[in-house]
C-alpha cells in the first residue's frame, strides 16, 4: 500500500525552531570573537582557525544544526579562509594547503575501514544475522538469571564491537523486551536487564577500530601524524580492558537489581537465512574480520580490508544501490570534520598556541592524560562522543609531541577516545542511553548511579594500567 | 505540538465514551480526539493541523448521520493532513458494497465488528500506529514503551544520531 514518500508529512516536519536561531547566532557571535580580539602570539591564519573552532563547539554542543553539517561547514570554511583557494588572501610566510586536503578528509582511509564495518553491519541486519548469532550464543547460558544477564552483556559488547553501538542496542533490546514484559512492574530486574543492554554496547564500543566513531576519529588523527594502528593491535590495547571493566558491570548489575536465584526463559524466534545471497554475505562477514585480524601476515592495512566487504558484495548484487544508499554517510562525514578541523588546527600553528595557555610541563604524563580523558568523559556525558572526539583529540595529539611532555601520541589519542566512550551516566549522553530509557524500565536516577559508576571505574583502570600493559604487550615502543 | 492523534468518529455518544475509554491506555503518548459526524471529524482535523499535531489513526463508524463512515474516509484520505493516518472502520452495518468502497478508495486498513473487546482493539491500535509513526516520524523511542516495541527498534536502528 503506498502512502506518502517516507517521513515528509507536512506537519510533523522538522524545521529550524527558535532554539536553533539562538544556537547559530551565538556560533556566529564565537565565529567573529577572532576577527575582532587580536589574540597575542597567534598567527592571523591561526585566527581564522580559531574562528571556525569556536563556531564549531558551539555548533556541536547546540546541535543548532545536524552534527555533520557542521563538519561540512568546518570544510568548506577552512577552504574558503586558509587553503590555497582562499577567498582572503591568506598571510606572507604561511604556505597553505591545498583544498584537495579538505576535501579528501572526505574520502580519509579511516572512513572506508568504516564504511566497511558499516557494510557488515547493514548486511548483518538485512540478513538477520545479528538476531540468529544472539540466539545461537544464548543458549549454552541456560535459563539461570544471571547466567541470562552475563550472556546479554557478552554478546552485546561482543556485536557493538563490530556494529554501532545504537544498532546493537536496538538488536539486543527487542530481544530483551519479552522478558521484561512478562516481569511484574516492580521487579528491579526489569530495570537491570534494561540498563545492561547499552552499557554494554558503550563499552563494547570501544574494543575495535570501527566500534564506535570516537575510535576512528582517534586512528584517523593518528594516521595523519604518520602512525597506523592496526586492527589487532587496538584490540589488544582495548579488549582486555573491555572485559574486566564488563565483568564489573555484570557483578554490579546482578548484585544489586535482585538477579540471585532466578530463572529466565529466553525466546528468540529467528532462522539463519539461507539463500545463495545470504551465504555469500556470511563468507564475506568472516573473511573481512579474519583480515583485519592477520594484518601482521598479508600487509593490508585495515583501511584497504575495510574496502573489501564493499568491493565483493556490491559486485556479486548481494547489495543493491539500495542497500548503498542506506549506508550511514552522515556517520562518516562527521568523523571527516574532525579529521578536517585536526589539519586546520594543526597546520596553522592554532593547536600549539592553544596548549600554551597552561603549563603543561610541570603535569606529570598521568595527570596529564587524567585530565584529558575526564574532559572527554564530562564533555561527551552533555554533548556526542564523536563530537567530543573531533574537538579533544586534535589538541591531545599535538600535546604529546610538545616539549617535554613524555607520552606517546597513540595513548594521547586512544585515551581521549576512551574517555568520550564511557560517558553514559544521562539518558542524552549516547543513543543507546536513549534507547534503554524508551523501554520505560529504566529511571533516569539508576542510570545515572550505574552510568557514573561504570565511567569513572572504566576510566580508573585504564589510568592506572593502560600505559604499562600496552608497552608489556608491546604497541607502545 | 506534534502529538500523534487518534480520531474517533461516533454518533452514538455512550458507545463514543466506551470508545474513548478504551483507548486510555494510550493518552499518556497520543492525542485523542472524538467527533460525532462528518462535519464535526473535520472540523477537528482543521484543529489538529492547526496544533501542529498530526493524525496518525482514525477510527470511524459506519452509519453516522448526514454521511457515510467509507464517504468520509474517502473524504479524508484526499486531504494532505490526513492522507498518512491509518483508518480504521468501526461498525456492525457496512454492507459489503461499502466495504469495498472503503478498501478500494480509502486505503482502508483494518474492519472491526461492533461489538469489540478491548484487547483486540488495542492490539489493532498498536498495530496501525505502530505502521503509521515508523512511516511518518522520525524518533520513534518515545512509542516504544506503548506500541510494539521490538519493531521500533528495528526501525529505529537506520536513523539513530550521532553517537
Amino acid at each position: 500500500m503506498t502512502r506518502t514518500a517516507g517521513r515528509s508529512n507536512p506537519v510533523t516536519g522538522s524545521t529550524m525552531t527558535r532554539g536553533r536561531w539562538i544556537g547559530l547566532a551565538v556560533a556566529a557571535a564565537a565565529f567573529t570573537v577572532p576577527c575582532v580580539v587580536e589574540f597575542p602570539g597567534l598567527s592571523v591564519e591561526g585566527h581564522r582557525v580559531f574562528s571556525i573552532f569556536l563556531a564549531a563547539v558551539v555548533l556541536w554542543i547546540t546541535e543548532a544544526v545536524p552534527l555533520h553539517a557542521t563538519a561540512t561547514i568546518i570544510i568548506f570554511l577552512e577552504i574558503l579562509l586558509v587553503s590555497d583557494k582562499a577567498i582572503l588572501a591568506t598571510p606572507e610566510g604561511f604556505t597553505p594547503p591545498s583544498y584537495r586536503t579538505f576535501f579528501a578528509t572526505l574520502a580519509a582511509p579511516v572512513l572506508m575501514l568504516f564504511l566497511g564495518g558499516f557494510f557488515l553491519a547493514h548486511g548483518a541486519a538485512k540478513f538477520n544475522l545479528d538476531r540468529n548469532l544472539a540466539r545461537v550464543f544464548l543458549r549454552p547460558f541456560g535459563t539461570s538469571s544471571r547466567m541470562i544477564l552475563l550472556g546479554l552483556i557478552g554478546i552485546t559488547a561482543v556485536f557493538s564491537m563490530f556494529m554501532s553501538n545504537t544498532a546493537t542496542t536496538a538488536t539486543m533490546m527487542a530481544v530483551v523486551l519479552p522478558i521484561i514484559a512478562q516481569l511484574p512492574p516492580g521487579d528491579r530486574m526489569r530495570t537491570g536487564l534494561a540498563l545492561s543492554i547499552p552499557i554494554a554496547a558503550n563499552v563494547g564500543g570501544m574494543g575495535t577500530p570501527i566500534g564506535t566513531p570516537p575510535n576512528a576519529i582517534a586512528i584517523g588523527a593518528l594516521s595523519q601524524a604518520g602512525i597506523n594502528l592496526g586492527f589487532l593491535q587496538w584490540m589488544l590495547m582495548a579488549v582486555p580492558f573491555v572485559l574486566i571493566i564488563l565483568a564489573v558491570v555484570w557483578l554490579l548489575l546482578g548484585r544489586f537489581y535482585g538477579f540471585a536465584g532466578k530463572t529466565i526463559t529466553l525466546s528468540i524466534d529467528s532462522t539463519f537465512n539461507t539463500t545463495r545471497q545470504a551465504k555469500i554475505f556470511y563468507v564475506v562477514f568472516a573473511g573481512t574480520i579474519l583480515l583485519w585480524l592477520t594484518e601482521g601476515i598479508h600487509g593490508m592495512t585495515s583501511s584497504v580490508v575495510g574496502f573489501v566487504p564493499v568491493v565483493v558484495l556490491l559486485s556479486t548484487r548481494v547489495f543493491s544501490s539500495k542497500d548503498l544508499q542506506s549506508i550511514q554517510w552522515h556517520v562518516l562525514w562527521l568523523v571527516a570534520g574532525g579529521i578536517a578541523l585536526g589539519v586546520g588546527v594543526g597546520k596553522t600553528g592554532l593547536d600549539g598556541w592553544l596548549l600554551g595557555l597552561i603549563q603543561w610541563g610541570e603535569m606529570s604524563p598521568v595527570a596529564i592524560l587524567a585530565m584529558l580523558s575526564v574532559v572527554a568523559l564530562v564533555l561527551s556525558t552533555v554533548i556526542s562522543n564523536s563530537a567530543t572526539a573531533n574537538l579533544i583529540v586534535p589538541l591531545a595529539m599535538t600535546l604529546s609531541v610538545s616539549e617535554g611532555i613524555t607520552i606517546s601520541p597513540i595513548v594521547a589519542a586512544v585515551f581521549v577516545a576512551i574517555g568520550s566512550s564511557l560517558a553514559m551516566a544521562l539518558p542524552i549522553s549516547t543513543p543507546p542511553n536513549a534507547v534503554a530509557m524508551s523501554t520505560g524500565a529504566v529511571r533516569t536516577k539508576d542510570m545515572v548511579v550505574i552510568g557514573a559508576l561504570v565511567g569513572a571505574f572504566g576510566l580508573t583502570v585504564f589510568l592506572l594500567f593502560g600505559q604499562w600493559f600496552w608497552s608489556a604487550v608491546g604497541v607502545l615502543p | 505540538m506534534n502529538r500523534v492523534t487518534i480520531l474517533c468518529v461516533e454518533d452514538e455518544p455512550e458507545v463514543r465514551d466506551a470508545l474513548v475509554r478504551d483507548l486510555d491506555a494510550f493518552a499518556a503518548v497520543f492525542r485523542i480526539e472524538a467527533a460525532e459526524d462528518a462535519e464535526d471529524a473535520l472540523t477537528v482535523v482543521q484543529e489538529c493541523a492547526a496544533a501542529r499535531d498530526p493524525i496518525g489513526l482514525i477510527l470511524c463508524d459506519h452509519m453516522l448521520p448526514g454521511k457515510l463512515g467509507a464517504d468520509l474516509l474517502v473524504e479524508l484520505k484526499d486531504k494532505p493532513e490526513t492522507a498518512p493516518a491509518r483508518k480504521v472502520l468501526v461498525t456492525g452495518q457496512a454492507g459489503l458494497e461499502d466495504t469495498i468502497k472503503a478498501v478500494n478508495n480509502a486505503d482502508l486498513d483494518h474492519y472491526i465488528a461492533k461489538p469489540w473487546t478491548r484487547e483486540a482493539l488495542h492490539d489493532v491500535v498498536r498495530k496501525y500506529l505502530t505502521d503509521y509513526v515508523i512511516d511518518e516520524i522520525d524518533d520513534l523511542l518515545p512509542y516504544v514503551s506503548l506500541l510494539d516495541g521490538p519493531r521500533l527498534l528495528e526501525a529505529q536502528k537506520d536513523r539513530s544520531p550521532h553517537e
